[in-house]
């Protein structure tokens, strides 16, 4: 931790007249400041009161993805109310640092072993990992009613029909996307020939694994053969 | 003051006020001779500038966040998360938010630094001061914030006592700049750090001139339509063009004794962050 702090010291001693293209736009800071406020938005929309940030005050949380130039670094500040989470995009300190991709957070999500990820040098966890499992799982439990949200802004009936509104094309997309993969399954197999289906791909593994079998029986007859013909 | 003095060319101006380079070459960085300084482009007895400062201010308190906020197009709340995100401010710290107007950076620094740590408010314009007040109690920031009316040049604090000062946009209102600095490391504990964030020179001649041509036509009427002070934003401006440029900034700090002093440059150099540790 020194050494990186003296690495840092030493790298900022030099004038820097021209800055780094992503900071000199501060395109940390708008992605910083953009995260803090969506955030803090869907702390303050929570329904689930039982999520507490007691253990998580003071404590920084840091993200290094690979996809990024920059850290992410969340700290919790519980002495404002509702607490509040402050996202850096640097920190000398962290409870807890996480160097890891978006793809390998994707596979965190589909349940894919953290140890298995560490070990496959997907994710480097140095710190406390608690402090990491205490955000996800705050991250997890949060609640938000969207319907009573923007039934606040726009009245309980619109509300009401825009939903039914949405549900009803969502319907109708998904409905309308299963026809059209269908007909063009229907217009490359059956008609242009260009692929098989499933149950024909099925028939000739079948038929091949037989042809295989009876190779092998043949070429066993044939070894039986010589080998009766070598004894004479 | 006279329509030529609205956007004078370097050749209308005396020869100590072409540029802020040539103004600040001696040893009290803002001043032509011991007994005046700038105000804007005008030349000024040293005692005057406080209270003509002061008149600026207490004159733009009320609007100084709509007016930031048009002026910069929002900017600068980048420009001071850049700022929070250099200094390292860490849980426990001691910070000091110099000529800290309406608390942006202090509302920031008290959240981070938590209720071990501490954060003074010092500005030396007491409207801006209340106006800071005002905002924070309303955000509901009290525990750890102190408020201070101060001068930059005599800060009323302990030697050692903070681990990060911080002046945002307030620099170049100080008569007295090295006086000033020397002041702020007084102050510092080792191993602190200062930053200065403020306006400086574009990095490149094409933003340099629409910069101009926005400050001195643009920013004055919008000064006079939202704040009904065309006046005060001239003096912005001005006061702009005569601050020290990035290089002759860091070397201010390093005659004051800060360490590893560095800049960085921020939307072309418009706005520049400079860094200097107590050691």
């Amino acid at each position: 931790m020194q050494a990186s702090i003296n690495k840092a010291l030493s790298s900022q001693a030099n004038s820097q007249p021209s800055t780094p293209f992503a900071e000199g736009l501060l395109l940390p800071q708008v992605a910083t400041a953009t995260l803090e406020l969506i955030i803090n938005k869907a702390l303050a929309l929570n329904n689930n009161k039982a999520i507490s940030f007691a253990a998580l005050n003071q404590k920084t949380l840091t993200l290094a993805l690979a996809e990024l130039s920059f850290k992410l670094s969340f700290s919790v500040d519980t002495g404002s109310s509702p607490a509040m989470v402050m996202v850096r995009s640097q920190v000398d300190t962290s409870d807890c640092t996480i160097k890891t991709s978006i793809k390998t957070l994707k596979k965190l999500k589909a349940n894919q072993s953290l140890t298995q990820l560490i070990k496959q040098d997907e994710l480097d966890v140095n710190g406390d990992i608690k402090i990491a499992q205490q955000f996800a799982n705050i991250a997890q439990s949060l609640a938000i009613d969207w319907q009573s949200e923007l039934a606040k802004h726009l009245g309980d009936v619109p509300t009401h029909k825009l939903l039914q509104f949405g549900n009803k094309i969502t319907k109708s997309i998904s409905a309308t996307g299963k026809q059209i993969e269908a007909d063009i399954c229907e217009y490359l197999v059956h008609e242009k020939r260009l692929v098989v289906t499933r149950s024909q791909v099925s028939a000739f593994n079948g038929q091949t694994t037989a042809i295989a079998h009876e190779v092998t029986a043949i070429s066993a007859r044939i070894d039986k053969l010589f080998a009766k013909l070598a004894a004479k | 003051m006279s329509s030529s003095d609205q956007n004078p060319q370097a050749s209308d101006l005396p020869s100590s006020q072409k540029t802020a380079a040539d103004a600040d070459t001696s040893a009290d960085n803002s001043v032509d001779s011991k007994s005046t300084t700038h105000f804007g482009y005008k030349t000024i007895e040293k005692d005057d500038k406080i209270s003509m400062v002061a008149g600026v201010f207490h004159s733009v308190a009320k609007q100084y966040d709509v007016m930031n906020d048009l002026m910069s197009f929002g900017i600068h709340r980048l420009w001071k998360r850049f700022t929070i995100d250099a200094s390292g401010v860490r849980p426990g710290n001691k910070v000091l938010d110099l000529a800290g107007g309406t608390g942006d950076l202090t509302a920031k620094f008290s959240q981070l630094v938590g209720r071990e740590g501490k954060v003074v408010l010092a500005d030396i314009n007491s409207s801006m001061l209340n106006v800071g007040r005002d905002k924070l109690r309303d955000k509901g920031l009290v525990q750890n914030i102190e408020y201070v009316q101060a001068n930059a040049e005599y800060l009323p604090f302990e030697e050692n006592t903070f681990d990060i000062v911080t002046i945002a946009f307030g620099l170049r209102n100080v008569t007295d700049k090295d006086k000033a600095l020397r002041s702020i490391y007084s102050v510092l504990k080792p191993g602190g750090r200062l930053l200065v964030l403020e306006f400086s020179k574009p990095e490149h001649e094409l933003l340099n001139k629409a910069y101009d041509f926005y400050s001195f036509n643009i920013l004055p009427k919008m000064g006079e339509l939202v704040a009904k002070d065309g006046e005060s934003y001239k003096y912005l401006a001005e006061s702009i063009r005569m601050h020290p440029d990035q290089e002759t900034l860091k070397s201010m700090m390093d005659n004051a004794g800060f360490e590893q002093t560095s800049f960085k440059n921020l939307t072309g150099g418009v706005v520049a962050l400079h860094k200097g540790y107590k050691f």
